[in-house]
């Protein structure tokens, strides 16, 4: 139970500037948003009000945006699916590494690299053999030559291979969150798990795991944000392409809305991400909140 | 919109500040592009001081091009000691989206940078381009023009904006390549792909192109397109006398993949931007490539340079004419109609155009520019593929200009898309223009 | 975890000894492996900074450079104003973290710990906003920022940029403040502490780990972020790194030695201060910890 009972002048100090920077530059915007997916305009000039016209055009008639949702939701699959190998890791560096810090950091490297360098970077990896990308070039030195690819433009790989080096590069990222989460969980509870014949990764699944639920939580919702706004690493990887083939919520929205001209049909796709924010968010409370309930 | 942003002012100017106070990161400088100077208004015999905003996409400091800029805009500012242009140089496509943004609130800078035709007909039916017809006729700049080459910038009889190039589009060929494949300049299309051929056979990779920039592909193909119907097919879309399933479109996308099949492009095309594409045939790793002629100057200054010709894209089955060519004009500056001191951009922009050939010209930057330029090229070092080029220019008996520059942006999409998709994938001919046919439908205006 | 935050004192430093001897080769390998493919692309980029563009283009993984290309980091640091770039970005960063860790904690505080009616529905205006890419509201923004005058000031990108950060923010403070023991607010209640002094010393001592989470989050978005930034400055005096990095980017061409020099510089007092940092980062949150 809350103890902390305060005026209401007090809490209006603690919350409205916040309150109101946000409202006014997200909240409001995003209304207008939801306002021009009703509309039928092209961002410059005249609009006209169709109601839901787009939305059904998004939801019925357009080839390109149920695929661009499952390749989304994929991505967000794949990201928390790392999660679980964050931890691993942390654990592996809190327990068996002395100064930790040093590595933590080194793996957090990619994250702060602009995302124009990982995509050179990449793309010299996954180049045809004969434009000397790094991988084909393995493979055929392994004498694997049929298991070479067009890594980004084969339609049905390229989405799987920009999934790969966002992997790549949040690893570091998640890890260190889940490493500054067992560094809080205090060491007693070890010393008494030992005393009750509970030692390495059996203390860590009593122990480790849910003491760290909070911060799960934390990492699930940063990798479903960072899937549904992935966005920088496609452009400068494929722009898309080919063909659409690699085209997520947020290209989709940019290329109608910017490219096409039709911002009121890309509002559309706005206000649909909108509404699977809120599910999502509400899913996600509503399976920690049982979680935290279970272990606690 | 107008009410939209009524309501949206009303409600957040107040609520906003607020915040802002409490957050005291408002550091507001003394001059922003627009805001200040009103008084230009006043006809007080001292110039007030005034800031042009230029906003152009020129934006690397090592590239001869923004030297010209910069040293255009300091004469200038040297000559008129009250205006000062500020330059807001930014890369083509983040320039694109900081226009549309802009436009939507109607905040144009004073000097911007449109696509001709269809690409800047939304700006100009929105009001935010101002007429340039009298400022134009002002020292004799519109002579300095190539013929007809305003005529993409012009609507209703008004002028909209200033060309900064009028290229065509042609073929690039290594000649050392050519001579190791045993192939020769190829007269058609059916030669070109027996050439792709024989290239292929002898290990050297035929033609380059950087299609992950898809207009590049879709270049390629509207010059098919060109020959198979001749020109003026996506205008006579539009006035509704043909589909996209006319058989000359059906023709051109047959071309297209036979070329594609023939193993014309590189492995991964579809990875390579435009400059990673061009740069397999600037360091002598593919045959051909088929660009605008602004490829000029950035070949000559690479390793290939001295075994490079070019030629016409060739008839498709005996169709078309080879002096009918892939028109490009160029990115051209247009002046907001909302400017705040609308004389004095005009005069600068009358300048900056005046002196444009002459330091294009210096910079070895002058072939392909939309005005004419009076100077010895031969003698200025310009190369003999330049001078090449140059005399293609001669021959060329009209053409089609590309396809974002006749169709609205929705169709152009869906045909950039469709293209790019034939170079990972065989597609009957019939569906690809179906695909565009449907496409084009559900984006015109009903 | 409520009860065991008090203890929380002794935790970190203190590790539980490996067991098993075997396992610790192996352990080693693994994260000596991902060591190098996590650094691997930061020495990429050096060897990338000093490369010409052909060299660049034609992309061998390994290769080094025939002649160290030294002019791509001049051309970095005199053509791509290398130095008052980041002095803007290190500006904007620096105002927007304070600002986010600021005001978010407030509003996470009077979130988990007061005890009012309105507390979930603010909560759940914050998240709605949470997962929306920034790109979805440039055309309102502009608006905003138009009738503010405000165009082409940093407020213009350090507003927005504070506002998206703040739901993340809020979301991550808000539900480490209720793991916070009840008691300590009560025993403070009794010593006379008012609500700004529990606020000041004592949660927001104990939360330093999670405000440390809530700065690399910040910045990592903030940092290179250039769609915004874009839009609404234009003069070249208040632009920030990512400008320089694309400013090498032209229509026909592009100079990607002077791109990679340019992120090399941009990288590098960042690496430099948050290696320098990382040790310190860690005892902060110890010392944060001891004394709540």
């Amino acid at each position: 139970m809350k103890v902390l009972r305060v005026s209401k002048l007090t809490i209006a100090l603690f919350v409205l500037p916040c309150l109101l920077l946000y409202i006014c530059l997200v909240f409001v915007p995003i209304l207008v948003s939801l306002y021009s997916g009703l509309l039928d305009w092209n961002g410059i000039g005249e609009s006209t009000f169709v109601g839901l016209e787009n939305f059904t055009n998004l939801f019925f008639n357009d080839k390109v945006f149920w695929p661009a949702v499952k390749r989304t939701l994929m991505f967000a699959v794949f990201s928390m699916a790392e999660i679980p190998i964050a931890l691993f890791i942390a654990i592996l560096l809190n327990r068996f590494i002395r100064r930790p810090n040093f590595l933590v950091s080194s793996y957090f490297l990619p994250v702060i690299l602009s995302v124009v360098i990982i995509g050179q970077l990449w793309m010299t990896i996954y180049n045809p053999a004969s434009m000397g990308g790094m991988l084909n070039q393995i493979l055929e030195a392994l004498n694997l030559k049929s298991w070479t690819r067009s890594w980004l433009t084969d339609p049905a790989i390229a989405m799987y291979s920009i999934y790969f080096v966002a992997l790549w590069q949040y690893l570091g990222y998640h890890t260190l969150i889940q490493f500054t989460g067992i560094q809080n969980i205090p060491a007693d509870l070890y010393e008494a798990a030992k005393i009750d014949g509970a030692e390495g990764l059996k203390a860590d699944w009593h122990i480790t795991f849910p003491m760290n639920i909070p911060i799960f939580k934390i990492s699930i919702v940063l990798a479903f944000i960072g899937s549904l706004q992935a966005f920088d690493m496609i452009m400068v990887m494929t722009g898309g392409g080919p063909a659409n083939a690699t085209d997520v919520i947020a290209t989709h929205m940019y290329n109608m809305s910017f490219k096409s001209m039709k911002y009121g049909y890309g509002s559309s796709i706005a206000a649909f991400l909108v509404g699977v924010c809120l599910v999502a968010t509400i899913i996600i409370n509503y399976l920690f909140n049982r979680l935290e309930r279970k272990y606690s | 919109m107008t009410t939209m942003k009524r309501i949206l002012k009303l409600a957040l100017t107040g609520t906003l500040a607020l915040s802002l106070a409490a957050c005291g990161a408002a550091n507001k400088p003394a001059t922003t592009g627009g805001t200040e100077g009103e008084g230009a208004k006043e006809t007080g015999s001292k110039p007030q001081n005034i800031t042009i905003t230029f906003q152009n996409i020129y934006p690397d400091p090592t590239d001869p091009k923004q030297g010209m800029l910069k040293k255009i805009v300091k004469q200038y500012e040297e000559m008129h000691p009250n205006v000062k242009i500020e330059l807001d140089s930014l890369n083509t496509d983040q320039q694109k989206l900081k226009l549309k943004t802009q436009a939507a609130s109607k905040e144009v800078p004073d000097i911007t940078i449109v696509n001709p035709a269809a690409q800047m007909q939304p700006f100009v039916e929105a009001g935010l381009l101002a007429p340039l017809n009298d400022m134009v006729e002002k020292n004799g700049l519109k002579d300095t023009f190539q013929e007809g080459i305003l005529d993409w910038y012009t609507f209703d009889g008004n002028l909209y904006a200033l060309s900064d190039g009028n290229n065509i589009g042609l073929v690039y060929y290594n000649k050392e390549l050519f001579e190791q494949g045993g192939v020769e300049v190829p007269t058609t299309f059916e030669e070109m792909i027996e050439v792709v051929k024989a290239l292929k056979a002898k290990g050297i990779q035929p033609m380059a192109i950087g299609e992950k920039d898809t207009w590049t592909g879709s270049f390629l193909f509207m010059n098919m397109l060109l020959r198979t119907n001749g020109p003026g097919f996506l205008q006579q879309v539009v006035d509704g006398s043909k589909t996209f399933e006319d058989p000359a479109f059906i023709e051109a996308v047959d071309a297209f993949q036979n070329l594609v099949q023939a193993g014309a492009f590189q492995e991964g095309a579809t990875s390579f931007d435009y400059n990673a594409g061009e740069n397999l045939f600037k360091t002598g790793k593919a045959a051909m490539y088929y660009m605008g002629s602004w490829a000029t100057g950035g070949i000559e200054a690479s390793s290939v340079d001295g075994k490079v010709g070019v030629f016409k894209f060739p008839t498709i089955n005996g169709k078309g004419n080879p002096d009918e060519f892939m028109l490009a004009p160029g990115s051209a500056f247009a002046i907001s109609a909302n400017s705040k001191h609308l004389e004095e951009t005009k005069d600068f922009l009358n300048y900056f155009m005046l002196n444009f050939p002459k330091e294009a010209f210096e910079v070895r930057g002058a072939v392909g520019i939309a005005q004419k330029v009076d100077g010895d090229f031969k003698a200025a070092g310009y190369s003999d593929m330049a001078m090449e080029v140059l005399s293609m220019f001669k021959d060329v008996k009209g053409g089609d200009i590309a396809f974002d520059n006749t169709m609205n942006s929705g169709t152009a999409q869906v045909h950039l898309t469709s293209i790019q998709n034939l170079f990972v994938q065989k597609k009957d001919p019939a569906e690809v223009a179906k695909e565009h046919q449907d496409g084009y439908e559900s984006n015109i205006k009903k | 975890m409520k009860s065991n935050l008090s203890t929380v004192s002794r935790s970190a430093t203190v590790h539980t000894k490996p067991r098993f001897s075997i396992a610790k080769p192996l352990v080693y390998l693994l994260l000596g492996i991902l060591f190098v493919t996590q650094l691997y692309p930061l020495i990429w980029l050096g060897i990338y900074s000093l490369k010409n563009n052909e060299e660049i283009l034609s992309g061998s993984f390994f290769s080094l450079p025939a002649v160290p290309q030294w002019v791509n980091f001049q051309n970095a640091i005199e053509a791509g104003n290398y130095f008052r770039y980041l002095s803007n970005s290190v500006f904007v960063t620096t105002v927007t973290m304070a600002c986010v860790l600021l005001l978010s904690s407030l509003v996470a505080f009077a979130i988990s710990r007061f005890r009012w009616r309105y507390g979930q529905i603010v909560m759940l205006v914050f998240l709605v906003g949470m997962m929306i890419p920034m790109q979805a509201t440039l055309l309102p923004l502009m608006i905003i920022f138009k009738n503010l005058s405000l165009l082409n000031t940093h407020a213009s990108i350090i507003l927005p940029y504070i506002a998206f950060q703040t739901p993340i923010a809020v979301f991550i403070l808000s539900g480490f403040m209720k793991s916070i023991p009840n008691e300590i607010e009560e025993s403070a209640i009794i010593d006379g502490a008012g609500i700004f002094r529990i606020f000041r010393s004592i949660i927001m001592p104990v939360s330093i780990p999670p405000m440390m989470t809530v700065c690399i989050l910040t910045f990592i978005n903030i940092w290179n972020e250039y769609i915004l930034a874009a839009t609404f400055i234009s003069s070249e005096r208040l632009k920030t790194l990512p400008f320089g990095v694309y400013s090498f980017v032209s229509q026909y061409s592009v100079n990607y030695g002077a791109i990679g020099a340019f992120l090399v510089l941009g990288a590098l007092p960042v690496i430099l201060i948050y290696f320098l940092l990382a040790d310190k980062i860690t005892k902060g949150m110890v010392a944060g910890a001891v004394k709540g």
